[in-house]
């Protein structure tokens, strides 16, 4: 078989460029560690997720001093958490699976893209160096509503970051004379101490309590409140944990007028 | 003329992506061209090319290429 | 009497130009749908919900990649076999009922996805092209793809049969170059339509008719893919067949190398199939090595495509130094431009070039994060199907309309034109689509624009681009319509007496060149299949592992395949490299 000079020249080119290609791959995955999706994770049943520890209350959780995991459940047509909030200078693996059809999660203007199949658990790791927000879209068609589902991601700066979680349960209405109580449960979900104070204000008074809370763990402060002190009628009340608010209303009620109604 | 006509159309259809990229390989450069600025540089191409085209030929020796196409 | 297709072929005239309308009818409604979807997407005029946007996408996909490419293919096979064996089909009737089933199933599966239109009927089958499960179409619409993929089994089966038949008469000829390359084309295609038939027969046709409750979405996807990579190499190949033995040709001259060309075509029957894998590089639940396979499979197949740009330009070359072209780049102007046939080919092979180097990204395993299932997808298979074969074969047209109607074409001028027109248009259109894919922008979906964040151009603005498509999509439209009425003029023309004959490009180095081994389609279907063994085996049985043949935790395989991963790589790697070696050493011999 005769081939032409040129026509070796052009060949030898083509498996140069080919074998270059191959190489340049395979230094990506291995010198610089661009890991594939794949198939780590175990399988799981689609239809239930809500009885999955990971996926029943999709999250965002801390592993280590950096290093963070967001169990994400993408499904027709929105992401769950929305939006997901992760410190800048971490790591973060996500962990997306689909309770429905195929769906992909993709991080609008970066690397970070996976398909979502249901079943599977994709995985990827993913280094955020510095704060801002980007647009979450799915880019498999998931059906007819596909064009609106969409997510957000908030890179958080490292010193403003926490996973601190505000819950308060307060007495709704008390009789003149008797206290009324305001517990605030802050859940500190970091993995290292949380120090800050619990402000409560109710009519013209302010309380305020410091509170150490260790990692994972929860605190309760328990207000109480002479409802004397405050006199009969409505009164707001705003409690306060760093940049986390709860508010409601308590109601103070004359004691003898509503034995009469009675 | 010193292109057939068939020959000039494919010339002129071949600025498009010319152009097109044109901007992305400007960009790299810091020269950011606008709609407008680029479609003034793809009409003044397009003049050149046409100036080109429709000069007679005068045989100075640049007319080689006008000659092999004129057969078409 | 001239000696056109028509003349000497009556018969089969009729039947490629039957097979001609009925893709050009594909062309015409996925052109239509076309169109919307550019006017909708970029937001310049919605006329429909952006619900129904998806049965319109769906039927833009189905009609111009199945049914267009497909009917065309046939058709231009159909010529191959009769015009370079030089005999007729053996039994009409078969080759009219082989066309029939495809007609059939095409109409099934179009009416079920037009149906998504109307609230009549409950039939809909808005899945688009990849019908990826869970996603559920009507039965109606797997089935038609059914009947369409069995039609051209039995396509294939018909041109084998002539094969055979002209073999007894001459059993120490070498096949004819058309027909070989008919021949290891249908080859690769029977491999590659297994996948697809297993996917629809086995999984989705039984579960759309509620026989069983549930699929393993990664299992049908992959046995899709099985068959979606191969597919584009089976619209490709009648392209290639064109820039082969047709555009040396119209260029003036011959084909560069016969035996290059059996080369090229063997390397597509081999290494089509085992690369589908690389269309699912971000799917969860296939091992990073099975991915690694597919990747370095792809780039294989990157020598049949860059060997056939030699070939082409060199084809070219030739052509144009036989009209007188002279100088390093003077010969590019003693081309024939002013010929449709030619330009619209030259420069659908100019386009592909641009698609290879998108398509390497693609194939670029860790850089496909940025792209995938992005714009730029869409950017990169509009260069390729979209122009690399659609303006082939647009082009092509204008050859053989006259050789099938036995009438002169209407008009070449409308036909310069019209390629011409495409080219630009596809020109505006694509790159704006590469450069939103890269910005992030999804493909697939009826509104690009979100509530929570806004996409960031990097040169320009999003709108541009938006601008830039709308506007390549009316040129591509005004090109389709100049090609229909060239189509309509020359059916309405009279019979002529003065037409070119049915030839094809001779060789400047012959089949008396290529090794025998080149034609022994046994051995090169034999390798091919121990390719997908080694590349397809232990990933499909790691899925139905994991994920059950029917979905999550039914009939799990006890088969464990921890080692079984590393050894199929090893082989796998191996056997790729060896067979490089072989053909390489093939050519260079």
């Amino acid at each position: 078989m005769n081939v032409h000079t040129y026509e070796k020249v052009w060949l030898i080119g083509a498996m140069v460029l080919i074998v270059g290609f191959i190489v340049t791959i395979t230094y990506g995955s291995v010198g610089l560690g661009i890991a594939m999706v794949d198939d780590s994770e175990e399988t799981i049943e689609p239809s239930e997720l809500d009885e999955d520890e990971r996926f029943a209350d999709p999250r965002v959780e801390q592993v280590g001093e950096n290093e963070y995991e967001a169990y994400v459940v993408a499904q027709t047509f929105i992401f769950q958490p929305d939006p997901i909030e992760v410190p800048s200078g971490s790591e973060v693996t996500f962990y997306v699976t689909s309770p429905d059809v195929i769906h992909s999660f993709s991080i609008v203007g970066t690397n970070v893209n996976t398909m979502v199949i249901p079943g599977e658990v994709a995985t990827m790791t993913v280094e955020f160096d510095e704060a801002g927000e980007y647009g979450v879209v799915c880019n498999e068609y998931c059906g007819s509503g596909h064009h609106t589902m969409e997510g957000e991601l908030h890179v958080v700066p490292d010193e403003e970051f926490d996973m601190t979680e505000l819950s308060v349960e307060a007495d709704d209405e008390v009789e003149t004379g008797d206290e009324a109580t305001i517990e605030v449960e802050v859940e500190n979900r970091m993995l290292e101490a949380l120090e800050t104070a619990v402000t409560l204000e109710i009519g013209d008074e302010t309380l305020e309590e410091d509170v150490t809370i260790d990692g994972g763990e929860t605190e309760t402060t328990t207000f109480t409140i002479d409802s004397a002190d405050l006199g009969e009628g409505d009164h707001d009340w705003t409690v306060t944990v760093d940049d986390y608010e709860d508010s409601g209303t308590l109601t103070v009620t004359d004691e003898l007028e509503e034995d009469d109604d009675e | 003329m010193r292109i057939s006509k068939a020959g000039l159309l494919v010339v002129l259809a071949l600025l498009a992506p010319l152009l097109v990229e044109l901007r992305t390989v400007l960009s790299w450069v810091n020269v950011e061209l606008t709609v407008l600025e680029t479609a003034v540089v793809g009409a003044a191409l397009v003049v050149v090319i046409l100036v080109w085209a429709f000069l007679p030929e005068n045989g100075d020796g640049k007319t080689a290429e006008g000659d092999a196409s004129s057969e078409n | 009497m001239s000696n056109a297709y028509i003349d000497d072929f009556p018969a089969e005239a009729k039947l490629v130009r039957t097979a001609f309308y009925s893709s050009f009818l594909a062309l015409a409604l996925g052109g239509v749908f076309g169109i919307i979807q550019t006017l909708h997407r970029t937001g310049y005029y919605r006329f429909i919900d952006s619900a129904d946007y998806y049965t319109v996408l769906t039927a833009h996909g189905v009609f111009l990649v199945i049914s267009f490419t497909i009917f065309f293919l046939v058709g231009v096979f159909t010529w191959a076999i009769t015009t370079s064996l030089d005999r007729g089909v053996e039994d009409l009737r078969f080759t009219w009922g082989w066309y029939g089933l495809m007609a059939i199933g095409i109409t099934l599966s179009g009416v079920a996805i037009l149906a998504g239109f109307t609230d009549a009927t409950d039939i809909s089958a808005s899945v688009l092209f990849t019908f990826y499960a869970p996603l559920q179409a009507h039965p109606m619409f797997y089935l038609g793809l059914v009947l369409f993929v069995v039609g051209t089994w039995l396509a294939g089966a018909d041109w084998f049969r002539s094969w055979w038949a002209w073999k007894q008469e001459n059993p120490d000829a070498r096949i004819p170059l058309p027909t070989f390359m008919v021949l290891t084309t249908m080859l690769m295609w029977y491999i590659a339509t297994l996948g697809v038939a297993a996917a629809i027969l086995l999984f989705l046709l039984p579960w759309s008719l509620g026989l069983v409750d549930s699929v393993n979405p990664l299992l049908t996807r992959t046995l899709f893919w099985f068959f979606g990579h191969p597919v584009v190499y089976f619209w490709l190949m009648p392209a290639y067949m064109m820039w082969y033995i047709m555009l040396p040709k119209v260029s003036g001259g011959k084909l560069f190398s016969d035996p290059l060309a059996r080369v090229v075509f063997v390397l597509f029957l081999i290494l089509s199939v085992p690369t589908g894998i690389h269309h699912q590089y971000l799917d969860p639940g296939i091992a990073e090595g099975f991915k690694f396979i597919a990747m370095t499979n792809t780039m294989f197949l990157l020598l049949p495509s860059l060997l056939t740009a030699f070939t082409v330009v060199a084809s070219m070359e030739h052509g144009a130094r036989q009209r007188g072209g002279e100088g390093y780049f003077g010969w590019l102007t003693a081309l024939p431009w002013r010929d449709p046939v030619f330009t619209g080919m030259a420069l659908a092979g100019l386009m592909f070039a641009a698609a290879g180097f998108s398509g390497m990204i693609n194939a670029g395993m860790n850089i496909n994060y940025l792209v995938h299932n992005t714009f730029w997808v869409v950017g990169h298979f509009h260069l390729t199907v979209g122009t690399a074969v659609a303006l082939t074969f647009m082009a092509v047209t204008y050859w053989f309309l006259p050789q099938i109607t036995g009438r002169a074409l209407w008009s070449r001028s409308v036909a310069l034109g019209q390629v011409v027109l495409w080219f630009v248009g596809m020109t505006f259109m694509s790159n704006a689509m590469h450069r939103g894919g890269l910005l992030g922008v999804p493909r697939r979906t009826a509104e690009p624009q979100y509530d929570g964040f806004e996409f960031e151009a990097a040169v320009g603005s999003m709108g541009e681009l938006q601008a830039q498509i709308a506007l390549g999509g009316i040129l591509l439209t005004l090109s389709l319509v100049l090609f229909f009425a060239n189509v309509f003029g020359t059916a309405l023309n009279g019979r002529s007496d003065e037409l070119p004959a049915n030839e094809y490009a001779g060789t400047l180095s012959g089949p008396e060149d290529a090794p025998l081994v080149l034609d022994n389609l046994k051995l090169w279907t034999a390798i091919a299949v121990v390719l997908v063994i080694f590349a397809y085996t232990f990933p499909l049985l790691s899925i139905v592992d994991r994920g059950g043949l029917f979905g999550p935790d039914i009939n799990p395989l006890p088969v464990s395949l921890e080692t079984v991963h590393l050894l199929a790589f090893v082989l796998e790697s191996h056997a790729t490299g060896a067979l490089e070696s072989i053909a390489w050493l093939g050519v260079s011999r």
